[in-house]
């Protein structure tokens, strides 16, 4: 139970990791100038692919949790899944798709 | 404020399902210091499986990479703020602030200074005192009821993370350039995931799949380069 020193060392780690990547530009070109052309596009390019990459975190996580009934192929987790991103598309509120995939997710692993 | 509804939920989220001692102490310290709302749903699970260090610094370069390029507009709009005002205007960028600063027609000058610092101060507070009211709220029912019952009652609820990344991964893809990012991405992270679960078991690989996910990824990025940058159009 005792995590302290974990958590001291990701809090503190990843709050100076944050303001060296946000202060890298007024670091760098302080000056003038642009970024060389590779980091504007993996700037651009990089956040669609981790956050992709986010999404199959999660549910690489949920691959334990698959069993019998219900709970083969992942069938809360994807069915929970579609429901946010089809509200996401639909209403765009972020707030509402959330609350309304992780309700039906809760709904379905208790009647599976 | 969507902002702070956010937060609580991730606040809620490790006062229960953390398994941190002090969940108030640590929601406070840590949102005070990441400003993110991936990185706060992404916390929990780190302390919560204690993820290598190593995947957690990954993690944070790869999801706030973007913010190195909000800098650079932002640039001219911080200028003359003193040392300090300027560390804290850029410990601040997110993606919301950053919208609101470039959106703020007032011409470079002290009065767009203190509107940018008051937007960053603001936000920050709603931010804080969202995740912070969450763990306050969970570590209470906790203690009302029982850690048990409010765990087995709210079990379920970490999807909220997974539907966050959704969301936001839904709205990137509104844009026709993220889409291809995004598939290599996605597609990448699988392969990885399916290779190394065949190996070593699914538990070690969803721990240890991220640093390999992530230098594949890169790598197919900039084998693409000439193919996504030419799609900008």
């Amino acid at each position: 139970m005792d995590k302290t020193g974990y958590l001291i060392l990701v809090c503190v780690g990843v709050g100076i990791l944050s303001w060296c990547l946000r202060a890298l530009p007024f670091l760098l070109f302080g000056r003038k100038g642009e970024p060389p052309k590779i980091v504007a596009y993996v700037g651009r390019v990089l956040s669609p692919a981790a956050i992709a990459m986010l999404v199959v975190y999660c549910y690489a996580g949920y691959v334990q949790a698959s069993g019998p009934g219900l709970r083969v192929f992942f069938l809360p987790e994807m069915l929970a899944g579609v429901l946010t991103a089809a509200l996401q598309l639909w209403r765009r509120n972020p707030l509402v798709s959330i609350l309304a995939g992780t309700t039906l997710y809760m709904t379905l692993i208790r009647i599976a | 404020m969507g902002y702070s509804t956010m937060g609580f939920a991730a606040g809620a989220l490790l006062a229960v399902h953390g398994g941190v001692s002090w969940p108030v102490l640590w929601g406070a310290v840590s949102s005070g210091l990441f400003i993110s709302g991936p990185l706060q749903y992404l916390f929990v699970d780190w302390v919560k499986t204690s993820l290598a260090i190593g995947s957690v610094f990954v993690v944070v370069l790869c999801v706030n990479f973007r913010y190195c390029l909000y800098g650079l507009s932002l640039l001219e709009r911080f200028k003359g703020a003193g040392a300090l005002a300027k560390f804290y205007l850029i410990m601040g960028i997110t993606d919301e602030t950053y919208a609101l600063q470039m959106n703020c027609r007032l011409p470079p000058g002290r009065p767009l200074r203190t509107y940018c610092l008051m937007l960053t101060a603001l936000d920050h507070l709603y931010w804080v005192l969202g995740v912070t009211a969450g763990a306050l709220a969970g570590s209470l029912a906790q203690s009302v009821v029982s850690p048990e019952k409010v765990q087995s009652a709210t079990a379920g609820i970490d999807f909220a993370m997974t539907a966050l990344f959704i969301v936001i991964l839904v709205d990137q893809c509104r844009e026709r350039v993220n889409r291809m990012p995004a598939i290599i991405g996605g597609a990448a992270a699988s392969a990885v995931f399916i290779a190394m679960a065949a190996v070593f078991g699914p538990a070690r690989a969803r721990a240890d799949m991220l640093i390999p996910a992530i230098v594949s990824i890169v790598a197919l990025l900039l084998v693409f380069r000439r193919r996504l940058e030419g799609s900008r159009g």
